[in-house]
């Protein structure tokens, strides 16, 4: 397992904030929840070639049992997310297909999240702490015996 | 109070503005209306349901309405200003109808992403 450093990003956007309107009343508020910042890093850490999944062992199995009962969602499985109104820290676990080169994959997946949720979020995005859990090997899923009926 | 073109019945100056920020809301790309945990948000009236959209008397003559959304993935713009463009829509449909004066503040939550493999 190989925990890759923390590094920091541009300064951005507010998250929350109030808007006045020209007569100076307050036209309401914007609110992104947390869980949309988590599958907002999520859905971006996929997006970058050489990441196979998310989430540790133990994560992943649990979460194929939860998403087959409708319970659980992927997008959020090996993804931690500490937001506040303006900053967020994000802690991702990743499975990284054999053969590429783990700092290389782990610095696109840290760009490829910063800009993601600094673009879409708004929020700044001061920490991407991520941890390589394990490497795919390809055909690792399949099954080891062929069915026996067709 | 308005009667409802479909259903006839009354419909109250609430339950029209929480309609026109549904019809906002449905002509504004890469969004839609999330009713929340057991239809949390929704504004119910005798005309129907309108998901994902709160509509309250804020006790100074005032409509505020809480807007409740996912965003679909990728999103084509920043969320904030999904939600500016959502709140300028709201307000010129309520300028249309003569009700600007009783249109308050207009908050957007976005509460979900939803990407083509959702399962939520």
């Amino acid at each position: 397992m190989s925990t890759l450093d923390k590094t920091t990003a541009p300064s951005n956007e507010v998250t929350r904030r109030h808007d006045s309107d020209e007569l100076g009343g307050e036209r309401g508020q914007t609110t992104i929840g947390e869980g949309v910042v988590t599958k907002v890093a999520g859905l971006a850490a996929r997006e970058v070639p050489g990441v196979h999944n998310l989430g540790g062992g133990t994560a992943r199995a649990i979460g194929s049992v939860t998403q087959k009962v409708g319970l659980g969602d992927a997008r959020t499985q090996g993804v931690s997310v500490e937001a506040g109104e303006k900053e967020a820290a994000i802690d991702l676990t990743i499975v990284i297909e054999y053969g590429e080169s783990i700092p290389r994959v782990a610095e696109a997946v840290r760009d490829q999240v910063i800009k993601r949720v600094e673009g879409i979020t708004g929020l700044k995005v001061v920490e991407v702490n991520i941890t390589v859990n394990d490497l795919y090997f390809p055909g690792e899923d399949e099954p080891d015996e062929a069915p026996r009926v067709s | 109070m308005t009667l409802d073109g479909d259903s006839g019945h009354p419909v109250s100056e609430r339950v029209r503005l929480a309609g026109l920020a549904a019809q906002a809301i449905a002509a504004t790309d890469g969004i839609t209306p999330t009713r929340g945990p057991v239809g949390r948000w929704q504004t119910t009236s005798e005309s129907g349901t309108v998901d994902g959209v709160l509509a309250v008397e804020d006790g100074r003559g005032c409509i505020e309405l809480d807007l409740h959304l996912a965003a679909r993935w990728p999103p084509a713009m920043p969320l904030q200003l999904i939600a500016e463009q959502l709140r300028g829509r709201v307000r010129r449909s309520a300028a249309i109808f003569g009700m600007t004066q009783r249109l308050g503040a207009v908050s957007v939550a976005f509460d979900d992403v939803l990407a083509e493999a959702s399962s939520s």
